[in-house]
């Protein structure tokens, strides 16, 4: 019995407790979540022509036919911030009619709705990227995803580029009022409308005046 | 005589799984991460369907704040070659010599400890005369001038003379110009400037920073916008 008594050790647990290094990680987890940025911005790229002055015959001046303008307009509030939601859009097509302006006080602009009108203008080029893409879907260009796309892009550009289609070229402009987001979503619709020829330019007084013009003809209304 | 033993249950639970899980997402978390830098004003950017990432790399951002203060960041290379640090000391000494151009007289000059507390940091956005006051402040009294009212950030007004830039413009030539050849490069291309401003902003005032940008021939450049899903 003595013997058997003695050779009797203290069992250790041996299992270690893990709750406290769980909670510990758990908090270091919550902080690098906090702190990370998991969606990085996206950019949009532009191209402006630059600030020298051009000589006159060396400007490529649009063919009317073919020119938009669409003038941007916005509120301010009091803190002198622009409201995103309250922006406006007025359009004219080719050049502003100034005799008529001055002689009937009628201008050719017109306001409009996000999205319209580009579409239309656009037309051909819209129709034709549609079929594209839905070659493109099918996986028509080749079984290889990354081959199909590259070269579903390049039709695309050839066909945003393609001179013998009916192709506008707008002109942005927008008021000082205008909120940026909205100058930014005018730049979207022309990607999401495949318009290939853009160009933010300054307004002028013709367009100020054609705008003041067509708001008061709203208000009577 | 049976005796009902009643079975003892361990109330303790085996927390190794547990812990094997936290530990690996945790690995995944830090590993991932890039930590958001702070920046002397909270831009809430306007949507785009544009898909085009940030470069997170020799890239110099145009923050613009919607009252229409300018604060600059400048990011080196991705590789260990042009760090971030190497290109904002060159930054910083160029702008000096850009600045002495037109105005020979003014008394600028940085210590190598100024140059450095100028490399670490993120944005900045104070005249030029100011700089050196602000870079001896203590880090948090920074950050506070830089946000503050009377800091008037990076002087910009509608100038369309290169050859009588402002301090902006001067900032500008001196990215260009600085140690980092890919900056330079990616500035050309169109994809080493990006303007950063809230969508609330006011056209005027980001006009004024792209018709800046246009007279340093900077003409191809990037707007920062968030995600928007297109309906097609």
């Amino acid at each position: 019995m003595a013997i058997k008594s003695k050779s009797r050790q203290k069992k250790f647990d041996t299992r270690i407790d893990f709750t406290p290094m769980v909670d510990m990680n758990m908090l270091l987890i919550t902080f690098f979540m906090l702190c990370t940025t998991m969606i990085k911005s996206q950019t949009l790229q532009i191209a402006l022509p630059t600030n020298e002055k051009v000589e006159k015959e060396q400007q490529n001046k649009v063919k009317q036919s073919e020119a938009v303008t669409i003038i941007i307009d916005g509120k301010l509030t009091d803190k002198g911030l622009s409201d995103p939601n309250e922006g406006m859009l007025y359009y004219y097509d080719g050049m502003p009619e100034t005799d008529k302006l001055a002689t009937t006080g009628e201008s050719n602009m017109k306001q409009i709705e996000f999205g319209e009108i580009l579409q239309e203008r656009n037309k051909e080029v819209v129709l034709k990227i549609a079929d594209l893409k839905k070659e493109w879907k099918e996986m028509k260009f080749s079984k290889n995803e990354e081959i199909n796309d590259s070269i579903y892009q390049e039709k695309a550009k050839k066909i945003r580029n393609d001179s013998t289609l009916k192709r506008p070229v707008v002109i942005i402009k927008a008021t000082p009022n205008a909120s940026y987001a909205h100058v930014v979503s005018v730049l979207d619709e022309m990607q999401i409308n495949n318009i290939s020829r853009y160009q933010i330019d300054r307004i002028n007084e013709v367009d100020s005046a054609m705008m003041i013009l067509l708001q008061g003809q709203n208000l009577k209304k | 005589m049976g005796k009902v033993k009643i079975k003892k249950k361990e109330t303790r639970i085996d927390m190794t799984a547990m812990s094997d899980v936290t530990v690996l997402l945790l690995t995944f978390f830090m590993l991932t991460s890039t930590f958001l830098q702070k920046e002397p004003v909270t831009v809430i950017t306007p949507p785009s369907v544009s898909e085009d990432k940030v470069p997170d790399a020799n890239l110099l951002s145009v923050l613009v704040s919607p009252e229409g203060k300018v604060y600059l960041e400048v990011l080196g290379s991705k590789d260990s070659t042009m760090k971030s640090e190497t290109v904002r000391a060159d930054l910083l000494k160029n702008m000096v010599a850009e600045y002495k151009k037109t105005h020979p007289s003014a008394n600028l000059a940085f210590t190598n400890k100024e140059i450095e507390t100028f490399s670490k940091l993120n944005a900045f956005g104070v005249p030029i005369t100011k700089m050196k006051e602000w870079l001896n402040l203590e880090p948090d009294q920074r950050d506070k001038f830089l946000e503050s009212e009377q800091n008037p950030g990076v002087p910009i007004n509608m100038n369309e003379d290169p050859n009588n830039p402002n301090e902006f413009q001067m900032w500008i030539r001196a990215a260009y110009n600085s140690v980092n050849p890919e900056l330079q490069e990616s500035m050309v291309k169109g994809r080493g400037i990006a303007i950063k401003a809230d969508q609330t902003t006011p056209y005027s005032v980001v006009n004024v920073v792209m018709d800046n940008l246009q007279t340093m021939k900077m003409n191809k450049f990037t707007l920062m916008t968030a995600l928007k899903t297109a309906e097609d």
